[in-house]
């Protein structure tokens, strides 16, 4: 690992100038994901600048079960909120899904959104990758990628984001409040996340300095009736191959409203408007389930190891949205 | 109160584990120790072309930086395979496999040789890699020296091919095991200092005897000049029954810079530099007729070795044993991959065999429509087939009848996808294991001192199974003490030589050596009684006498009694020793030996989203004399769970180009969790087998581990219908 200066943030505007004129400055959140890259060599800051204990440490709850999201909030008090529990079910259990207990006391909401692939070629620095050194190529492609992506992904890079917490908040239209260079801006959680392209280097379309100091969930009236879903390789305690966070709107067996995203096939979060599309106005039936799981996985174009994704993912769209209408 | 053997004692080191009392090898401490941090290789294929360790060199803390270059030479090879590879560390420039010890940095702290090491930089010459089983498999051969495996490479009974083609039923399968990674807690650590030319090692070791030869081998030492420590190990599973190169690399840096040297391996280097269980690639060739008697067997397993060392998965080597087949064929064969060598992994050949053979009887089941217990019921050997001897204490057909009635085989609808629960597909699967039983010389010493307490010596070690507290109460029994009044000294090679900790060796051998050390102090202290003219024994026939209540009486003669105690200090005895010297029968006893089990599965699948649940697994094991009846059932548990993870998820994935590991990490390397265990029954048929050896027991932690993959197969199948013939059987190959 490579020697580090660490530092504490006292208050947000300091934490942006003191990464903004650095360039080998770092934010660290709980450090569950940076630490773990610079022990391997991944990330190299030559100073952190620690902005877990900012003041963006609480949960604010609307009458309607809007949220404001401190970005210091940990993993594990985000889940355990009653506010969370009872209005965004599925925003809770995609955090509890996530990691281990252990990891979840430490991780924040911020450092949550920003964490790296686990494409095993990323994390290795004697392989090359576009990710972490544009131009020297995508093993992964030839390699193994039996858990990467099937959407959204480039001939550059085939990664997936990994995080549980992101494909909740991307179903449940979250903003991400930030402080940047030019002071506070917001935008729509979807449009934080880009696609690779042929520039796979940046996960986001943030700046370095950019910090993340909240992010708000707008209340959603049939948000109760919500649900997130991961199919993993072994029960607890894994990423997911799969997963699928999803609240619906049904009324006299039709259709009126629904928010789906699905997590670990693509490259972001991935916000499934076409099944949205064409699941409003639809019966509420598995048919049409499938049929909105078709709309949106046609696009999928899956790579020689990972073609089971798409079935597993229709599938546990499908299984999902109908114990949504039971339930 | 006297503890008898079978009784479920807690463990005696259980406090000092959860309370951080019990020294492991890392938490030992000598004054001015220097650490060291191994350079793993960046290629798995070529030379090492130049290495630029100047920056290294300057890093703060740093000692020296060790390379092929500039290493001290070795005095020579020690013998493979306990030597793990046939290379000694930084021998040349050559590159065999990723992660291979390229440099040794040395410095004052561990963060500051850490951190140097990843400034050394390598210039390599790459060659092209054979990255995986299946691109080496056409190279296959049967290797020259088979290392650990005890089985001849080829095995030939009657004329099998022309018996398979005469069988009226047929079966031809492929099946797959991947390469497993050990996993264990502790990263295998080694601390060594000299004194002159004495060389000091306390070492993460399963078998410090064993090991002690080698080092001294390598240094050019009469082994006495070596002492080696291994005080408690954390989790072995094989891992540490080997010594892989850095257990080298420690005495050699500590001589460069005349310090004391810890080396311990990093969390990753646990998965490339202490071995695997190594892939294979095994075709099962059944012939039988109708109605389920075996014709023919053929078995052709091929496994991946390293490039350095022919070392054989010796996955058919028990495959003759098992049932009672005319006319059989065996063979083993290795093929070089760009990979370390693989090491013995829990349980070494037998589990991997064990998957392929025991799924291939059930696919025959279901082919000529017999339930899978009948089939291997009729099938029993009940003599060794290969030897013609009769097996010592077999009751295998105990365990499968007592597990099945455990199970409730009976509530099983033959037919494939016929039990449902909602969305649930329920599966029940069964399948055998065996494993040949083996036996090492272990000596031990047993002091009853006049404190009425006594102390065992024995250079054993505690790898987590529960040898110390089996030993005690097998010296406690012995002379009629309670085991808190039991001492042990262990994992000292200054202490009588054990057998190694590994290959089920403790309960049978070890534990035997306790026995007769026991019995030697327990004839000691009779001897002196009944020649005493104060013993209220005096002058009896030492026949009469036995050990009671922390001390002797008469057989029949309850008020004829003293204490150890009293007598040895009447006699201003401090203590009396007891010599115990186990050597094996062997060939000589007259009987075939080995371990039994059955094992029987619930699996429930959602048919959506195929991930296979292991609800409920009943397991029967003979295995002689149960010493303690709830280590013993730790220790089956343990072997079970760790053999669904192989049936299930674990999977160290080569990368199909270059060959290195996908998943040298805990977060991607995937054992079980404690959600993704469900019931795990266990139990044991049979008494003493006094055939094996003096104590009657026979080994349980390698059985534990055969034979539950196939197990767990063969319920996804009645499950599902789908037989999945390659390991680990994950979601994706169940859509
Ligand atoms: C063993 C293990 C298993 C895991 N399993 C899962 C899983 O199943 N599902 C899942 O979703 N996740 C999983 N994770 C990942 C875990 O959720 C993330 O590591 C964690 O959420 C990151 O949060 P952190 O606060 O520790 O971030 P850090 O590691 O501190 O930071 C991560 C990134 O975010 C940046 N950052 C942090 N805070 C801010 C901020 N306020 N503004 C701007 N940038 C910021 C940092 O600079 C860094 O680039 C696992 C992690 C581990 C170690
Ligand atoms: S998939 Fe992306 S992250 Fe993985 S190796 Fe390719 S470029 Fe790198």
């Amino acid at each position: 690992m490579r020697p580090f200066v660490y530092e504490r943030a006292e208050e947000a505007r300091s934490a942006v100038a003191a990464v903004a004129d650095r360039p080998d400055a770092m934010y660290l959140g709980g450090g569950t994901n940076l630490v773990d890259l610079m022990r391997l060599g991944v990330a190299e800051p030559a100073r952190l600048v620690d902005v877990s204990r900012l003041p963006y440490d609480t949960v604010g709850v609307r009458p309607d079960g809007a949220l404001r999201i401190g970005a210091a909030v940990r993993n594990s008090d985000l889940a355990a909120h009653p506010a969370v529990r009872r209005a965004h079910p599925l925003l809770a259990q995609a955090l509890l899904a996530g990691a281990s207990g252990q990891v979840r006391n430490m991780a924040t909401v911020g450092g949550n959104l920003l964490q790296r692939t686990r494409c095993a070629y990323f994390q290795d620095i004697t392989k090359p990758c576009n990710k972490r050194n544009p131009g020297s190529g995508c093993p992964a492609r030839e390699g193994d990628h039996r858990n990467l992506a099937i959407i959204g992904h480039s001939e550059a890079c085939v990664a997936t984001h990994p995080s549980d917490m992101a494909v909740a908040l991307a179903a449940l239209d979250a903003v991400v409040h930030l402080e940047g260079r030019d002071g506070p801006r917001t935008l729509p959680l979807t449009e934080l996340y880009r696609l690779p392209g042929d520039d796979p280097r940046r996960d986001t379309v943030l700046d370095p300095a950019d910090l993340i100091t909240e992010v708000t969930v707008p209340a959603l009236s049939f948000g109760g009736r919500s649900h997130y879903r991961k199919v993993r390789d072994r029960a607890s305690f894994a990423f997911a191959v799969v997963s699928v966070a999803a609240a619906l709107d049904v009324a006299g067996g039709v259709v009126r409203d629904c928010r789906i995203a699905f997590g670990a096939i693509a490259p972001v979060p991935w916000r499934a408007r076409r099944a949205e599309e064409a699941l409003r106005g639809a019966p509420a039936t598995e048919d049409a389930f499938a049929a909105a799981a078709r709309a949106e996985l046609g696009q999928a174009r899956p790579l020689r190891d990972n073609a089971f994704k798409v079935p597993l993912a229709r599938n546990l769209l499908v299984r999902t949205l109908t114990e949504l209408v039971v339930a | 109160m006297t503890v008898a053997i079978g009784e479920p004692v807690r463990r005696v080191e259980a406090r000092d584990k959860v309370t951080g009392g019990a020294r492991y090898t890392e938490d030992v401490r000598a004054a001015d120790t220097a650490y060291a941090a191994l350079v793993g290789s960046a290629i798995s294929a070529g030379r090492v072309r130049s290495i630029d360790a100047r920056q290294a060199e300057r890093a703060p803390g740093v000692l020296t930086v060790i390379t092929h270059t500039n290493r001290p030479d070795f005095a020579a090879q020690p013998p493979t395979p306990y030597t793990a590879e046939g290379r000694m560390p930084l021998a040349d420039d050559r590159i065999h496999y990723a992660g291979q010890y390229i440099a040794v940095v040395v410095a004052e702290t561990q963060e500051q040789a850490d951190h140097a090491a990843t400034l050394v930089q390598a210039d390599y010459q790459r060659t092209s890699p054979v990255p995986t089983l299946d691109a080496a498999l056409p190279a296959a051969y049967i290797p020259r020296q088979n290392g650990l495996v005890r089985f001849p490479s080829e095995y030939r009974r009657g004329h099998a091919e022309t018996a398979l083609a005469a069988s009226p039923v047929r079966l031809e399968q492929e099946y797959r095991t991947a390469t497993l990674s050990h996993a264990p807690m502790e990263p295998s650590s080694t601390l060594a200092y000299w004194e002159g030319d004495r060389l000091t090692i306390y070492d993460s070791s399963q078998a410090v005897h064993t090991h002690r030869a080698l080092v001294a081998t390598a240094f050019g030492l009469p082994e006495d000049r070596v002492r080696m420590i291994s005080s408690f190990v954390g989790g072995g599973f094989g891992n540490k029954s080997f010594a892989w190169p850095h257990v080298f690399i420690a005495p050699m840096a500590a001589r460069v810079v005349r310090r004391p040297v810890r080396v311990t391996i990093s969390r990753k280097q646990v998965f490339t530099g202490t071995g695997h269980m190594a892939a294979t690639v095994q075709a099962v060739r059944l012939g039988a007729d109708r109605e389920g008697r075996l014709r023919a067997l053929i078995h052709d397993s091929t496994n991946q070795t390293s490039f350095i060392d022919d070392r054989q998965e010796g996955a058919a080597g028990t495959t003759p044993y098992m049932y009672a087949i005319p006319d059989v064929y065996a063979r083993m064969r290795v093929a070089k991959v760009s990979t370390g060598t693989g090491g013995a992994m829990r349980t070494p050949g037998d589990s991997a065999g064990a998957f392929a053979l025991e799924s291939a009887l059930d696919e025959l089941a279901y082919k000529i429509g017999m339930d899978p217990v009948e089939l291997r019921r009729r099938n029993h050997a009940d003599t060794d087939p290969v030897s013609g001897r009769p097996w010592s204490g077999k009751r295998l057909l105990a365990c499968y009848e007592q597990a099945a009635e455990r199970f409730g085989w009976d509530r099983r609808k033959a037919e494939p996808g016929s039990m449902r629960d909602g969305d649930d597909l329920v599966g029940y699967g069964m399948a055998g294991g065996q494993r040949m039983e083996h036996q090492s010389r272990a000596r031990a010493t047993v002091h009853l001192s006049d404190e009425g307490t006594a102390v065992i010596r024995s250079s054993t070690v505690e790898i987590g199974g529960g040898g110390l507290t089996t030993l005690s109460q097998v010296a406690a029994e012995g002379l009629g003490l309670p085991v808190g009044a039991v001492t042990f000294e262990h994992g000292d090679t200054d202490l009588p030589a054990s057998s190694p900790t590994f290959g089920s060796l403790t309960s049978g051998s070890a534990g035997s050596a306790v026995r007769l050390a026991a019995q030697d102090a327990l004839r000691a202290a009779i001897e002196l009684a009944v020649g005493d003219r104060r013993s209220p024994l005096h002058g009896a026939d030492p026949d009469d006498v036995v050990a009671h209540e922390s001390g002797l009486r008469l057989r029949d003669r309850p008020d004829r009694a003293e204490s150890y105690r009293e007598l040895l200090r009447r006699n201003r005895v401090n203590s009396l020793r007891g010599d115990g010297d186990f050597q094996p029968a062997g060939e000589t006893a007259g009987y075939a030996m080995a371990t039994f089990g059955a094992h029987f599965t619930e699996v429930r699948i959602n048919r959506h989203l195929p991930r296979v649940r292991v609800v409920r697994h009943v397991a029967a094991f003979s295995i002689g004399r149960v010493l303690n009846a709830r280590t013993a059932r730790n220790q089956a548990q343990g072997g079970i769970i760790m053999r669904l993870g192989a049936a299930l998820m674990e999977s160290q994935r080569p990368d199909p180009v270059s060959g290195r590991f996908i998943s040298p990490a805990l977060t991607d390397y995937h054992v079980p969790v404690n959600a993704d265990i469900g019931e795990v029954d266990v139990l044991f048929v049979g008494e003493p087998d006094t055939n094996a050896n003096p104590l009657g027991a026979r080994g349980l932690g390698e059985i534990s581990a055969v034979g539950i993959c196939a197990s767990v197969a063969n319920a996804v199948y009645h499950a599902t219908g789908r037989r999945v013939r390659s390991l680990p059987i994950t979601p994706d190959k169940l859509l």
